[in-house]
């Protein structure tokens, strides 16, 4: 083994804060799982990981694409563009959902969480229906995730971004490291999207959720650690082998 | 860029036209099959004492399965395409092999969930397994089909660096997570509690008691997809056409440089806009569940007297 | 339901772990003839997760049977890609890449359940060990089935024929959904372990014969028995998991009204 290399320690923090991200971001998107399909709870009707994975992956997409085009692009542009690809996903999902919850369900929108929102100050609770958790998707919520897409576009940006470098300058894989860290970025991206989702038990609201300061660190302390681990793994995946 | 600002806005109308189709059959095709999160209740109503004619197709999570659908395609077409197929027959052979492998997942999870409720009698109907997954597999034949054609426009002609696999099962994922957020609510909050009031806001002491009765006869998923086909669908279809069109269009105009991320987030700003405007007008129309509570007190008040 | 037999874990987990490494170190030896072998030993690994996971998903995990096995295909295949490629820096080393892939991903699968038990608190007895297993099963599958498609288990060879066209993708997709559809396709009160099992066996096989539709591009010859293999084992788990469906449903009718209840 060579003297640990800077650059080397750097990645490896680089994809342990960004699994950390993906896993913090988790925690932002409205997710109410079954329930909210039936508009029993506020969020969107989903999976927590689904929805996780389905905006971070159209962010890997858009980061991908602006890499592809602009080798020479910052790392700051490379994750924006990851960050916006997430949003707009996610923003688009959320407008249409709303749709379906306004004039298909015909539910007026109610955190069960919070009495105001804090955004537009419109009152939450008169709003909520007997015997459910609340309905629809508040201004709060919908800021939330996309809060909550823009971090986890981000975070898959930054994976995809690290290893694509450092995979570029191996001689073992460097003709394919596109293919290869697009892979390893899916890998993590699940493993980090899966661990949070355990934490909130499948159900949150968004950031203004007492859920999300309960859960919040134990879970992002789990990712951090598990990523840190699969920066190890990726640097000696692509890093010449030490 | 390879291409000119006319062609590659050609393009990209064409992956929007492709992404709002493949959004709403993936929805229909949720519907057709009962998946995802209102299967929760066809799930839970024989344990109710609602025994019912319902698909249950619970192959896995919406975007879990619609990846396996465009990722089979996607491998498909890859083999034809090296193979010198013409491109739309390559794409069209792999969704149609994807279609009905997504088919044989489908029997076996009636199957198996039918199966696995036989404490509450619950019937295996087989007609409803003949005639329902020819329907599945042929939504499915269309979803896989335009995402496939969505991967592979990405990747031959706009220079995309994942594969064909990669980026139909990225889109495979995107449309099953929008599908069971958006067209999905249609389906468990409204049609299978449609003998409730419309807007009751369903109390969860009403899960499991699913309508069973179709307009004539007993309802079966067809019935279901009917419905959904007039809202649910096309609202999926719209968050999935628009997901792909605005992803791509501020880099298309404006390059990709900051201006580009700036255009992406006012848009991002303007949908938050719009979802304030519904949910400003929905609770005026509506008004809400529970009057004000010193208002209520005032009524016991009254009554009293 | 408690009286039926059921194959116990252990022998389930010796069966996945064994076939597996037997399957991947058996397949590149004589060609075209045997790099099917690396799918039979990858449906062996699918059965034994298919277990793992119906163990560990009986408790509801609070987001659906499908994480897990996303979780699974996540760690497997950081896990796989890790034991291939960090042999090939030690010469002659390539063939302890499977066991290394192996015991990389029960580490990391460990780790990961001992913090769902101990950090997030999932209160799950079966977690730790469950993960674990899933994790092993999932560089198995995905290891199996990529020497299936490339022919041998060398990283370069394997980038080449599995990473640069994309089948990758559908090893890492298709192998979560055979893992993960046989408990989620069979949950409910009355499940039982032997209908699961044909399941996966039915999983793994159609999961095979996609690899073999690859095959066909990268190795020709190989691939077409792949497909048909595939095909056949297919056929066989199918009737068999049909077969238990009618001893253990309440009723296969060929239509008929809702049955009266008390309801």
């Amino acid at each position: 083994m060579v003297a640990l290399d800077p650059t080397l320690i750097m990645n490896v923090l680089l994809i342990a804060i960004s699994g950390t991200l993906v896993c913090i971001a988790v925690h932002f998107i409205p997710v109410g799982g079954a329930p909210a399909a039936m508009a029993q709870a506020t969020g969107i009707g989903t999976g927590t990981v689904e929805l996780a994975a389905g905006s971070g992956l159209v962010g890997l997409i858009t980061a991908s694409y602006m890499y592809a085009n602009e080798p020479a692009a910052s790392m700051a542009l490379v994750l924006a563009a990851g960050a916006m690809g997430s949003m707009i996903m996610i923003a688009s999902t959320m407008f249409a959902g709303s749709l379906i919850y306004a004039y298909g369900v015909g539910v007026p929108f109610a955190s069960a969480q919070i009495k105001k929102d804090p955004f537009t100050g419109a009152r939450q609770d008169l709003y909520m229906s007997k015997g459910t958790q609340g309905q629809g998707l508040p201004t709060v919520c919908f800021v939330s995730g996309i809060i909550g897409a823009a971090l986890g576009g981000a975070g898959g940006g930054l994976i995809y971004f690290v290893l694509v470098q450092l995979y570029s300058q191996s001689a073992l894989i460097g003709t394919s490291a596109a293919a290869v860290a697009g892979v390893f970025t899916m890998g993590v991206f699940y493993v980090n999207a899966v661990i949070p989702s355990y934490g909130v038990g499948g159900t949150i609201e968004g950031f203004h959720d007492p859920k999300f300061r309960r859960v919040l660190p134990k879970d992002a302390v789990t990712s951090f650690i598990v990523s840190l681990i699969c920066g190890v793994v990726a640097v000696f995946i692509g890093g010449g082998l030490l | 860029m390879v291409l000119d600002l006319t062609m590659s806005m050609a393009i990209l109308a064409l992956m929007g036209a492709l992404a709002t189709i493949a959004g709403c059959l993936e929805d229909l095709e949720s519907d057709v099959g009962s998946q995802s999160n209102p299967n929760s209740q066809v799930q839970l109503a024989p344990q109710m004492n609602f025994l019912h004619r319902i698909y249950n197709k619970a192959i896995s999570g919406e975007p879990i399965s619609n990846g396996l659908s465009a990722v089979t395609g996607g491998i498909v077409a890859t083999v034809l395409l090296d193979a010198k197929f013409f491109p739309l027959i390559a794409i069209v052979i792999g969704a149609f092999v994807a279609a009905v492998i997504y088919g044989i997942f489908a029997t076996t999870s009636y199957a198996g969930r039918v199966a696995s409720q036989t404490r509450f009698k619950q019937p295996l109907y087989m007609d409803i397994m003949r005639y329902t997954t020819p329907s599945i597999i042929a939504h499915n034949f269309i979803v896989a089909f335009c995402l496939v054609a969505i991967a592979y426009i990405q990747y031959t002609l706009l220079g995309y660096p994942f594969t064909i696999p990669f980026l139909a099962l990225i889109w495979g994922i995107s449309v099953g997570a929008i599908g069971s957020s958006v067209g999905d609510v249609h389906y468990g909050g409204e049609r299978e509690f449609q003998n409730r009031e419309f807007g009751c806001g369903l109390n969860t002491a009403l899960s499991g008691r699913i309508v069973r009765r179709a307009e004539s006869g007993l309802r079966n998923s067809i019935d279901n997809v009917w419905f959904c086909a007039k809202f649910g669908g096309p609202a999926t279809g719209i968050g999935l056409g628009l997901t792909v069109f605005f992803s791509s269009w501020p880099t298309t105009i404006w390059g990709y440089t900051w201006a580009a991320i700036g255009v992406g987030i006012a848009i991002v700003a303007v949908f938050v806009v719009l979802n304030r405007l519904i949910e400003y007008q929905v609770k005026n129309a509506y008004g809400p569940y529970k009057e004000e509570k010193n208002e209520k007190e005032a009524v016991a008040v009254a009554h009293t007297h | 339901m408690s009286d039926i037999k059921e194959i116990s874990p252990n022998n389930l987990a010796l069966f996945g772990i064994i076939g597996g490494l037997v399957g991947i170190y058996v397949s590149p030896l004589f060609p075209p003839y045997t790099p099917t072998l690396g799918a039979l030993g990858a449906i062996c690994a699918v059965i034994w997760s298919a277990e793992a996971v119906r163990r560990v998903a009986k408790y509801g995990l609070g987001t659906g049977v499908p994480s897990i096995g996303q979780i699974a295909m996540g760690m497997g295949i950081v896990a796989a890609m890790f034991g291939l490629a960090i042999v090939t820096a030690f010469p002659g080393a390539t063939m302890a890449g499977p066991v290394v892939a192996l015991i990389t991903a029960s580490v990391i699968g460990f780790i990961i359940g001992w913090f769902a038990q101990n950090v997030i608190k999932m209160k799950i007895p079966v977690m730790i060990r469950c993960m674990t297993e899933i994790a092993a099963a999932g560089s198995l599958v995905i290891i199996g089935f990529s020497v299936a498609v490339a022919g041998n288990f060398e990283f370069s060879n394997i980038i080449a024929m599995v990473f640069d066209n994309g089948v990758m993708l559908a090893v890492f997709w298709v192998g979560a959904m055979a893992m993960l559809h046989p408990f989620n396709a069979c949950l409910g009160p009355d499940e039982r372990q032997k209908r699961l099992l044909y399941l996966a066996g039915s999983t793994g096989a159609i999961t095979m014969a996609i690899m073999g539709i690859a095959a066909i591009m990268t190795l020709g010859t190989s691939g077409v028995i792949t497909l048909i293999l595939g095909i056949i084992l297919w056929l066989i788990f199918y009737k068999k998991f049909w077969d238990e469906v009618y001893k253990d449903s309440a009723a296969v009718v060929g239509t008929g009204l809702i049955p009266k209840t008390e309801a």
